[in-house]
């Protein structure tokens, strides 16, 4: 069998969608930080798989900026579950409703 | 000096001080007073220089200029007529006004809150200089509130004092139903002559007579019931007599309650003789009426409340018996004018005897520890000499004793009233009569007989602070009917003055006036023989003394028409407000805003999974429109 851009879009979509339900149903706000970083690499083979199929490198581009932007990101989310769990004694969603009331 | 700076700095100085006072002598009290009285001295030079010394001039700027449809504009001024009139009441003004403050730094001097008393004054020295100079109707009705608001002030001064409490409200709320007929009397003249100027008004009215209408002049007349306190709308004089008592002689005696008056002679050309005939009878039955429920008083201050009234209601009945000139032949101008300067001349006279009065009766409540009922009182006369002395000045010139000031005055309105209307003649002769007699049973029993209470017993002459203007007013009380005494500024009123020439009628009047003066004092003598401790008429005819005590029941009407018809139209209204208005426009909106509050509010979780799935939704939704599957 070959494996075509109908086979990386598949992988794509499952990784997407596996970060997007984890987003949804895990609390512990770490995991759902990684799942959340696993659909930014769901949409970046998708962008890496039309790049290569159509034979440009604009997706390759684009990549580049969110792997950047992902790693910037990681620092200041990291940081803030951090403070988070210092200021709160926990990093669990369901505890942190502050802004509700 | 120029005269425009005069009108300014007389309009700043009592609107400083009582700003000053308000703002930072609440709690220095001697100081307010001090500077009070230094401000109503100044005050008064000014005041006396423009009268003696400056020209009649006028002064104005304007105030407030809109642009009106049609290319006219609409104009109110800031601006001073300073006539003859003005002049007069101006004079009237500044000396009661003078002497009032000197004699409360005396009265007052214990009292807790003495600058709140001051500022109040001063706040209404600027107040009451506005109407007296005012040269249009909007100024006139704005300045006539202010003196309502420092009279409401004034008469609150004691306001742990439920009384005090309810009198100040009462006059407040009986002058706005008065101040409503002003008003519209306001629109429907600017509706007729386009102008609110005074000048402009009297050119106007000259020159097309028929723009006048009856409906006018009394509306206008409307708001000389409320602030002059005339029949309909007189209940709220007598309870003014809450306030501390040089605020009962300053503004419910002299000058307050004199604007009515005031303005009517100042408009005089608006009136109609129909009117002018409405406004004669009003003022008969004022006078009459007062003086008969007089008798039915113990608190001295009330007597004396009553007899102002019935003074007022004089005056009025002047200013109405100059359109009952015309009918009988004089020129309109010249009739009504003359009924103008005849109340202004026992306006003037009658500032001078009953402030005497009512601040002697300051000086003898303040002499028995604020006791004002006259039959706790008795035997004041070996106690109080001076005091008795200026009283005795002040009975008989308000009983029209020949040669002092109320006998010049009220001989002219007896004059007119005999040329013109003989039963109104008749009327006011009683009134006379009856006013010789009531204020005989205050002096008798007030100051003869022996002390019928502690505090009478105990009574010592007030201090030199009270006792110099009782005696400047005293002197006045006796040269204020001569017209030499003012000098050559008042051509205008003098002139218009009418005098009798039949020298029967004159002779009448010098035996009239003798008779119910000191016939009144020794009658009452007889009545009321002070060695009673109980009034004749209480003991000999009870029902009509309670009666005349309960004001012949007009008070209570009014109570009765305000809680039982009045409350309840207000209380259908209120409950349709509620309904309509309140519930169903004004709560209704709010309510519908608020129904999408509570549903967006029940998505605010606080669970960031619910907000992912809402996020889903919403990317499901915009995936749907853009693919085309949802039509929107």
């Amino acid at each position: 069998m070959t494996i075509g851009l109908n086979e990386f879009l598949v992988v794509s979509g499952l990784l997407f969608t596996i970060g997007f339900v984890g987003i949804l149903v895990r609390r512990n706000t770490l995991i759902v930080f990684m799942c959340l970083e696993m659909m930014l690499n769901g949409v970046n083979l998708a962008l890496v798989s039309f790049s290569r199929y159509n034979g440009t490198m604009d997706g390759n581009l684009l990549v580049f900026f969110i792997i950047t932007v992902a790693a910037a990101e990681v620092a200041v989310g990291l940081a803030i579950i951090v403070a988070l769990f210092r200021k709160r004694q926990t990093v669990y969603v369901q505890e942190l409703n502050g802004l509700k009331n | 000096m120029d005269a425009a700076l005069i009108y300014q700095l007389l309009f700043l100085i009592p609107l400083v001080t009582a700003a000053v006072i308000a703002c930072f002598m609440r709690k220095k009290h001697s100081l307010a007073a001090r500077l009070s009285v230094v401000s109503a001295a100044v005050f008064s030079g000014l005041g006396l220089y423009l009268i003696y010394a400056a020209e009649r001039t006028d002064w104005s700027v304007s105030w407030l200029s809109l642009a009106m449809p049609g290319g006219r504009t609409f104009e109110i001024g800031f601006g001073v007529l300073f006539n003859d009139l003005s002049a007069l009441m101006l004079l009237v003004l500044i000396i009661v006004g003078l002497l009032v403050q000197v004699f409360s730094l005396g009265y007052m001097k214990d009292d807790p809150s003495k600058a709140r008393f001051f500022g109040g004054l001063s706040i209404f020295m600027f107040s009451m200089l506005g109407i007296v100079l005012a040269d249009n109707l909007v100024m006139i009705f704005i300045f006539w509130e202010l003196v309502g608001f420092s009279s409401y002030v004034l008469i609150n001064h004691y306001f742990d004092k439920p009384t005090a409490v309810a009198a100040s409200k009462k006059a407040f709320i009986v002058n706005r139903v008065g101040d409503f007929g002003f008003l519209l009397g306001i629109v429907f003249v600017y509706w007729q002559f386009g102008t609110f100027n005074l000048v402009e008004l009297e050119a106007k009215a000259a020159l097309s007579p028929g723009l006048l209408s009856t409906g006018m002049g009394l509306l206008l007349f409307c708001g000389v019931l409320g602030k002059s306190a005339q029949m309909p709308l007189h209940v709220w004089l007598p309870d003014a007599m809450e306030g501390p008592t040089p605020i009962s002689a300053l503004i419910h005696a002299a000058t307050m309650v004199a604007a009515g008056i005031y303005f009517t002679a100042r408009v005089y050309f608006l009136m109609t003789p129909e009117a002018l005939n409405v406004v004669m009878w009003i003022g008969t039955i004022t006078a009459v009426f007062a003086a008969i429920v007089a008798f039915g008083q113990n608190d001295i201050k009330k007597v004396l409340a009553f007899s102002t009234l019935s003074q007022l209601g004089y005056m009025v009945a002047a200013l109405g018996l100059g359109g009952q000139a015309v009918a009988h032949g004089h020129g309109v101008e010249a009739g009504i004018a003359a009924g103008a300067a005849v109340a202004m001349f026992h306006l003037t006279t009658h500032a001078f005897f009953k402030a005497l009065l009512f601040l002697n009766s300051g000086s003898i409540i303040h002499a028995c520890h604020h006791e004002q009922d006259i039959y706790k009182m008795g035997g004041l006369s070996g106690k109080m000499k001076v005091t008795f002395a200026t009283f005795t000045i002040g009975v008989l010139a308000i009983g029209g004793f020949p040669f002092l000031a109320g006998f010049f005055s009220k001989d002219t309105i007896l004059h007119l009233a005999h040329e013109n209307n003989t039963i109104v003649y008749y009327i006011l002769l009683a009134t006379a009569a009856l006013t010789g007699l009531y204020m005989g049973r205050l002096y008798v029993v007030t100051f003869f007989g022996k002390a019928r209470s502690d505090n009478a017993a105990h009574a010592k002459e007030s201090g030199p602070a009270m006792l110099i203007p009782l005696l400047i007013l005293a002197v006045l009380s006796c040269v204020g009917g001569y017209t030499a005494f003012y000098g050559h500024g008042f051509h205008d009123i003098v002139h218009a003055i009418p005098h009798a020439t039949d020298s029967g009628f004159q002779t009448l009047m010098y035996i009239t006036g003798t008779v119910f003066s000191i016939g009144g004092i020794i009658l009452a003598w007889l009545i009321w023989s002070p060695r009673r401790d109980v009034d004749t008429l209480e003991s000999g005819a009870p029902a009509v003394f309670k009666a005349l005590g309960n004001r012949l029941y007009i008070d209570a009407f009014y109570d009765w028409y305000v809680e039982k018809v009045q409350d309840r139209v207000a209380l259908i209204l209120s409950f349709l407000d509620q309904l309509l208005i309140s519930g169903l426009m004004v709560r209704g909106t709010a309510g519908i805003v608020g129904l999408f509050g509570i549903v967006s509010r029940s998505l605010h979780t606080g669970n960031l999974a619910g907000y992912v799935y809402w996020f889903a939704i919403g990317v499901l939704v915009l995936g749907a429109i853009a693919f085309g599957t949802l039509k929107i």
